[in-house]
């Protein structure tokens, strides 16, 4: 069972948004783990250790140079897996605007095929949050139907 | 633009059409760019779109007038109908239900269908600034359309919003409740 | 043929003026103005001389008129005429020119003048007057388009629109 960290970079390299999850897919809680100090696994909630979790902010922030540099390589819109960095793989899909999401997971090869339309449903919930009156490119996305949205997407792709 | 003789289909061949996004995102501008002038003084930003909504009303009325050619409307009931069915449908492409009559025929509920057209894509950002929620009628420019295209045709009316989706609400109402009917200004000639 | 346009404000004052073919004598804008005011006067005195055919039942005639009109408008969905012109002064026919009153729920006046009913054909006094109806629609379309959508219009005031007068012209041509 794998866990993931979105983060959403805007043009300014300021953090837009992000969120940790595990995926939903294969949540059978094992009677007796190998480890007997490890807590039952949550499904959905991710399962970084504590000192990877501290990383990963870092880690998502350190790969938007090689983000820049693929982006001019390329001419798709999803970059695919960029880097990687012990055992921890990231994916990164490129918006129009210049808006990063970045995807850092652990876990095995995953298909590139699920991370590829889950970044294009985040696309396409960014546009529509493009779209409120009220709401500013770089600005922080904090409205709670966002956040709902994604992780129901999360739950179905990944 | 063709011009075709009487008896002919109103919403096919009369109206004009544009891009529906173009519409609620020049809408959306407008109202965003009179909350940061007005420092998110919302009962203020209220009171000039609903003055701007005047405004369009007091001319927009001659358009429906030219388009459809309805007649002076004998009770408030039909008035409230003729909105209802003709104007909303023509301009907005939407039909709002009229519910909740007054005891005295003077005052009637509109009910603006989902989606409203003005509010595609909105949500108030009440993480942000909750006042928003309790002040900001986002849609009050609706208001003020009625007020003055009504009064044009000599009836004083009060339009006000009672409920709001965007607030959390369950529906969109508006309260559309007449004054008086402005007998001195009738023009001479139609009876 | 039509010789001239005028539109008055719902107080009665010319608001628009145009002479769209020659063939009447030129006034001076003054007299324009004194003969606009002169016309709303007599369509409204035109509407208490209207002698009433007898019964009470001519009131609510109009009340019921107006209720099918906008009936029917509502359930087929199809334009009808604008014209509320019931009682006021409706045309003046002489051997020189006609006259045609039309009137909006708004109260504006829509005058056309134009060239007098063919002498030989009986039949076409109804046709002029069904094009003489057909310009006041268009026109007054013509109006909501381009004078009340103008931003720097004021409403009640006269009409300097150029756009306005260049689609008069190509509407009369």
């Amino acid at each position: 069972m794998s866990s993931y960290y979105l983060a959403i970079i805007g043009t300014r390299d300021n953090p837009i948004y992000e969120l940790e999850f595990a995926s939903f897919k294969n949540t059978t809680i094992l009677s007796s783990p190998s480890t007997p100090n490890t807590p039952p696994p949550i499904p959905g909630k991710a399962r970084f250790a504590p000192n990877v979790k501290e990383l990963l902010p870092f880690i998502a922030n350190s790969s938007l140079d090689l983000i820049e540099d693929a982006q001019f390589t390329s001419n798709q819109l999803n970059l695919g897996k960029i880097d990687t960095f012990y055992g921890i793989s990231i994916n990164a899909f490129i918006t129009p605007g210049n808006i990063k999401f970045v995807l850092c997971y652990d876990g095995n090869v995953k298909e590139e095929n699920s991370i590829r339309s889950f970044f294009n449903e985040i696309n396409e919930l960014y546009v529509k949050t493009l779209l409120n009156p009220f709401y500013a490119v770089n600005d922080a996305i904090i409205s709670p139907e966002f956040d709902l949205k994604v992780k129901q997407l999360a739950r179905k792709y990944l | 633009m063709s011009r075709k003789a009487v008896g002919d289909d109103i919403w096919k061949n009369n109206v004009e059409k544009i891009n529906s996004e173009l519409f609620t995102l020049t809408y959306g501008s407008v109202v965003a760019q009179l909350c940061r002038d007005f420092n998110n003084n919302y009962h203020e930003v209220n009171n000039q779109l609903d003055k701007m909504g005047y405004n369009i009303g007091l001319r927009l009325i001659e358009e429906f007038l030219a388009k459809t050619g309805v007649r002076r409307c004998q009770t408030f009931k039909e008035t409230s109908e003729v909105i209802s069915k003709l104007g909303f449908k023509i301009f907005l492409n939407i039909q709002p239900t009229i519910e909740n009559w007054s005891a005295d025929g003077k005052s009637c509920s509109l009910i603006l269908p989902e989606p409203n057209p003005l509010t595609e894509f909105v949500e108030l950002p009440i993480t942000a600034d909750d006042k928003i929620a309790k002040e900001l009628w986002y849609s009050q420019i609706l208001c003020g359309v009625l007020r003055g295209a009504l009064q044009m045709v000599q009836l004083d009316c009060d339009v006000q919003f009672v409920k709001d989706v965007l607030r959390g609400d369950d529906r969109t109402e508006l309260r559309l409740k007449l004054n008086k009917i402005l007998k001195d200004e009738v023009p001479a000639g139609e009876d | 043929m039509l010789y001239s346009i005028l539109i008055l404000n719902k107080a009665g004052g010319l608001i628009y003026q145009n002479e769209v073919n020659p063939g009447l004598n030129k006034l001076s804008t003054n007299d324009y103005l004194v003969l606009a005011g002169s016309l709303h006067g007599i369509h409204a005195i035109g509407a208490q001389l209207a002698p009433n055919i007898g019964d009470k039942t001519v009131p609510a005639s109009v009340e019921e008129f107006n209720r099918n009109q906008n009936s029917s408008i509502m359930s087929t969905f199809k334009a009808q005429s604008p014209n509320t012109n019931r009682s006021g002064l409706q045309n003046i026919e002489t051997s020189l020119f006609n006259l045609y009153i039309f009137q909006t729920v708004t109260g504006l006046k829509f005058m056309l003048i134009t060239a007098p009913n063919p002498a030989e054909h009986k039949g076409e006094l109804n046709k002029q007057y069904d094009m003489a109806h057909e310009l006041f629609r268009q026109l007054y379309m013509l109006y909501s388009d381009f004078v009340m959508k103008d931003p720097f219009y004021s409403l009640d005031m006269p009409i300097k629109n150029p756009l306005f007068d260049t689609k008069v012209r190509e509407l009369v041509n």
